[in-house]
């Protein structure tokens, strides 16, 4: 081989290895719906708490917060307006940890004018047919993870605005921290629940497909409670097996990929032998 | 027990305007003229009711002075309500603060009872406002100063403010009788009631976390007490001048109905919030202003533009319905209304098995 012939294959090369990289990794990083929250699977057995080792190997998403409709008093005036939202999974639990900006640390309800801090994960009880946002409807019910600085977690039932009721036996936990000061300040909150829980009306963590998910917070130092909240919309983990992603993309990708590369392949092959022939 | 079908006859007969969907509406006429604000009922009340943890602030049953700020202090300025007769919008209201209600507080009797303190007796710290604080000021300038007490229970309204303000249908008022109550298994403590209510007699129990309020004893107004005899409230049984009268506004055979839509001489409290309360009062009676040397002149000693304030313009046409029947058995004559506001009966003046057989 003459060194020009060396230095044609090793371009060749570096450029196939481009081009393969490109074809994973694009699909993840710029192709990612702006609705979908991805849920990284992890062996790390315990993340129930905010601050746990793991966490910042989890990727965040930036979900948008926007006052509620609502028929209540002041429904309009809530000041949270994004939630990070991370979720992983072990073959155990699910876990979702949210970290929103919070000045002030509520956690008292024991005042008739106070009122605590809280937040709230809402899934459809049936993940088949989306309900409606605003805590679902009759026909069409949502399952709450539900926590409050004062009194704690909860898990719901909501067919409704108004309609809320309470799990007797709730299978989720919640543990939360709130940390630094003034405009720093945050609240950072996690949930779990076991994969395999199941009861009547509760959602169903074991599923191949999409599962839908919103959020809300509530700014007790606000007044903020029942529905004057912050709510974001629909968004959706990736639930399901093997590369996660629509699978059509990153085969299109593969596809492209190995075209370029059988056709740097040959035309650096052609060189070849036409510079041998010489 | 009738069908619902003969009840909803029942109401529909009735001349009376109670709430839709309400059977029969239970009502109570305090006789303003007789209460001497021994807080009697006040303490029948705190000692069946609101003895338990996080209820030590609330008192279901209060008397306050008028004129003063009341209970809650300034209550009459904290909003809710509607905002019109149509009750399609309601007003905007306030969660009083803790302080204007005033806290229970704690006081030295240790000190004094066992360590042989010569302390007076007084609250160990921090009592500036509570209920009573201004109790017998009133208003008015000697010889003619004024005041007169004035008992508060839930008013169980025909158009409850309290119940509309409730997202979660926690507040209800009871088809039989029209008690307004909090279901506790629906109440998650959001509190709009206690603002809605332009009474504000509804009160956040800051251990249960939910809102309670008076239940218009409806225990013992079943029988279920020991002896399985119906009782009034416990605040009109207790009271030592027996002001109270309870019964049903549709039982028009009764003293209350009577009083309130035959003579119209017992008014709501502050009818302007537009809940149509079931409390009446018989507006207090003063003795005429006195001059300096002690003469007696004909000018109102309660100014009647604040009595007004307090019960609205049927005020007028009340004191002089009242002050015309006085006239008569002045003149030896019969008066209904007299003897009604006189009855010692107890079974005129509670009322409360007349609907049973239905
Ligand atoms: S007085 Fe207040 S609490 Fe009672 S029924 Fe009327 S609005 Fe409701
Ligand atoms: S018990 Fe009767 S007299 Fe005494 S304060 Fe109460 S209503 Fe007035």
């Amino acid at each position: 081989m003459t060194s020009d012939a060396v230095r044609t294959a090793g371009l060749a090369a570096v450029l196939a290895t481009l081009v393969l990289v490109s074809s994973v990794a694009a699909p993840l990083a710029s192709a990612r719906p702006a609705h979908e929250i991805p849920v990284t699977e992890t062996e790390r057995a315990d993340l129930s708490q905010p601050a746990a080792a793991g966490w910042e190997d989890v990727p965040a998403s930036d979900v948008a917060l926007a006052s509620a409709p609502s028929g209540v008093p002041n429904a309009d005036d809530t000041t949270v307006e994004t939630v990070h939202v991370q979720a992983a999974r072990t073959d155990q639990r699910l876990f979702v940890r949210l970290e929103w900006d919070d000045a002030t640390r509520d956690v008292s309800a024991d005042d008739p004018r106070t009122f605590a801090d809280a937040a709230a994960v809402q899934f459809p009880t049936n993940a088949s047919a989306r309900p409606p946002i605003a805590m679902g409807g009759p026909g069409n019910k949502v399952n709450v993870w539900f926590w409050s600085g004062a009194t704690g977690s909860q898990e719901l039932l909501a067919g409704g605005a108004g309609s809320t009721t309470a799990f007797q036996n709730p299978a989720i936990e919640a543990n939360a921290t709130h940390s630094g000061s003034g405009g720093n300040a945050t609240w950072a909150l996690v949930y779990s629940r076991p994969l395999n829980a199941t009861g009547e009306n509760r959602t169903a963590l074991q599923t191949d497909g999409d599962l839908d998910v919103a959020f809300a917070v509530w700014n007790g130092s606000n007044g903020e409670r029942a529905g004057q909240k912050a709510v974001s919309e629909w968004h959706y983990f990736p639930f399901g097996p093997g590369p996660q992603g629509p699978p059509y993309e990153t085969l299109l990708w593969t596809v492209a990929g190995v075209a370029i590369v059988a056709v740097v392949g040959v035309t650096t092959f052609g060189i070849y032998r036409t510079r041998e022939g010489n | 027990m009738s069908t619902d079908q003969q009840d909803d006859q029942g109401s529909e007969d009735s001349l009376v305007d109670v709430a839709e969907g309400i059977d029969h509406q239970v009502a109570m006429v305090m006789d303003l003229n007789k209460c001497i604000g021994c807080q009697t009922c006040t303490i029948a009340c705190k000692s069946l009711w609101t003895e338990d943890g996080g209820s030590e602030y609330m008192y279901w049953n209060n008397v306050e002075t008028k004129p003063g700020e009341g209970y809650p202090r300034g209550w009459e300025d904290s909003g809710g309500g509607w905002q019109s007769g149509e009750h399609s919008e309601r007003q905007t209201g306030e969660i009083p603060d803790q302080e204007d209600y005033g806290r229970a507080w704690e006081f030295n009797h240790n000190e004094i009872m066992y360590e042989g303190s010569d302390e007076p007796l007084r609250p160990r710290e921090g009592a500036e406002w509570g209920p009573n604080w201004d109790e017998d000021r009133g208003a008015g300038e000697y010889p003619n100063s004024y005041y007169f007490y004035l008992p508060r229970i839930c008013n169980h309204c025909t158009h409850p403010s309290c119940v509309e303000a409730c997202p979660r249908s926690a507040l209800y008022k009871r088809e039989e009788d029209g008690i307004v109550l909090v279901d506790q298994e629906r109440c998650r403590g959001y509190r709009y009631c206690v603002e809605g209510c332009p009474y504000k007699k509804v009160y956040y129990n800051t251990v249960s976390k939910k809102s309670e309020k008076c239940i218009f004893c409806y225990p013992r107004l079943e029988g279920e007490g020991p002896d399985g005899e119906t009782y009034a409230p416990a605040c009109a049984e207790e009271c030592p001048p027996q002001l109270r009268m309870v019964g049903f506004l549709d039982d028009e055979d009764g003293p209350i109905y009577k009083l309130v839509e035959e003579y119209e001489v017992a008014l709501p409290l502050h009818p302007e919030f537009q809940t149509q309360p079931n409390v009446y009062y018989i507006p207090p009676f003063a003795p005429g202003q006195h001059t300096e040397d002690g003469e007696t002149v004909d000018i109102d000693r309660i100014p009647r533009q604040y009595l007004r304030e307090l019960f609205g313009d049927g005020v007028d046409e009340a004191l002089d319905t009242i002050e015309r029947e006085r006239q008569r058995t002045r003149q030896g004559e019969d008066s209904e209304l007299m003897d009604l506001l006189q009855d010692k009966n107890p079974a005129k003046q509670y009322r409360l098995g007349v609907f049973d057989d239905e």
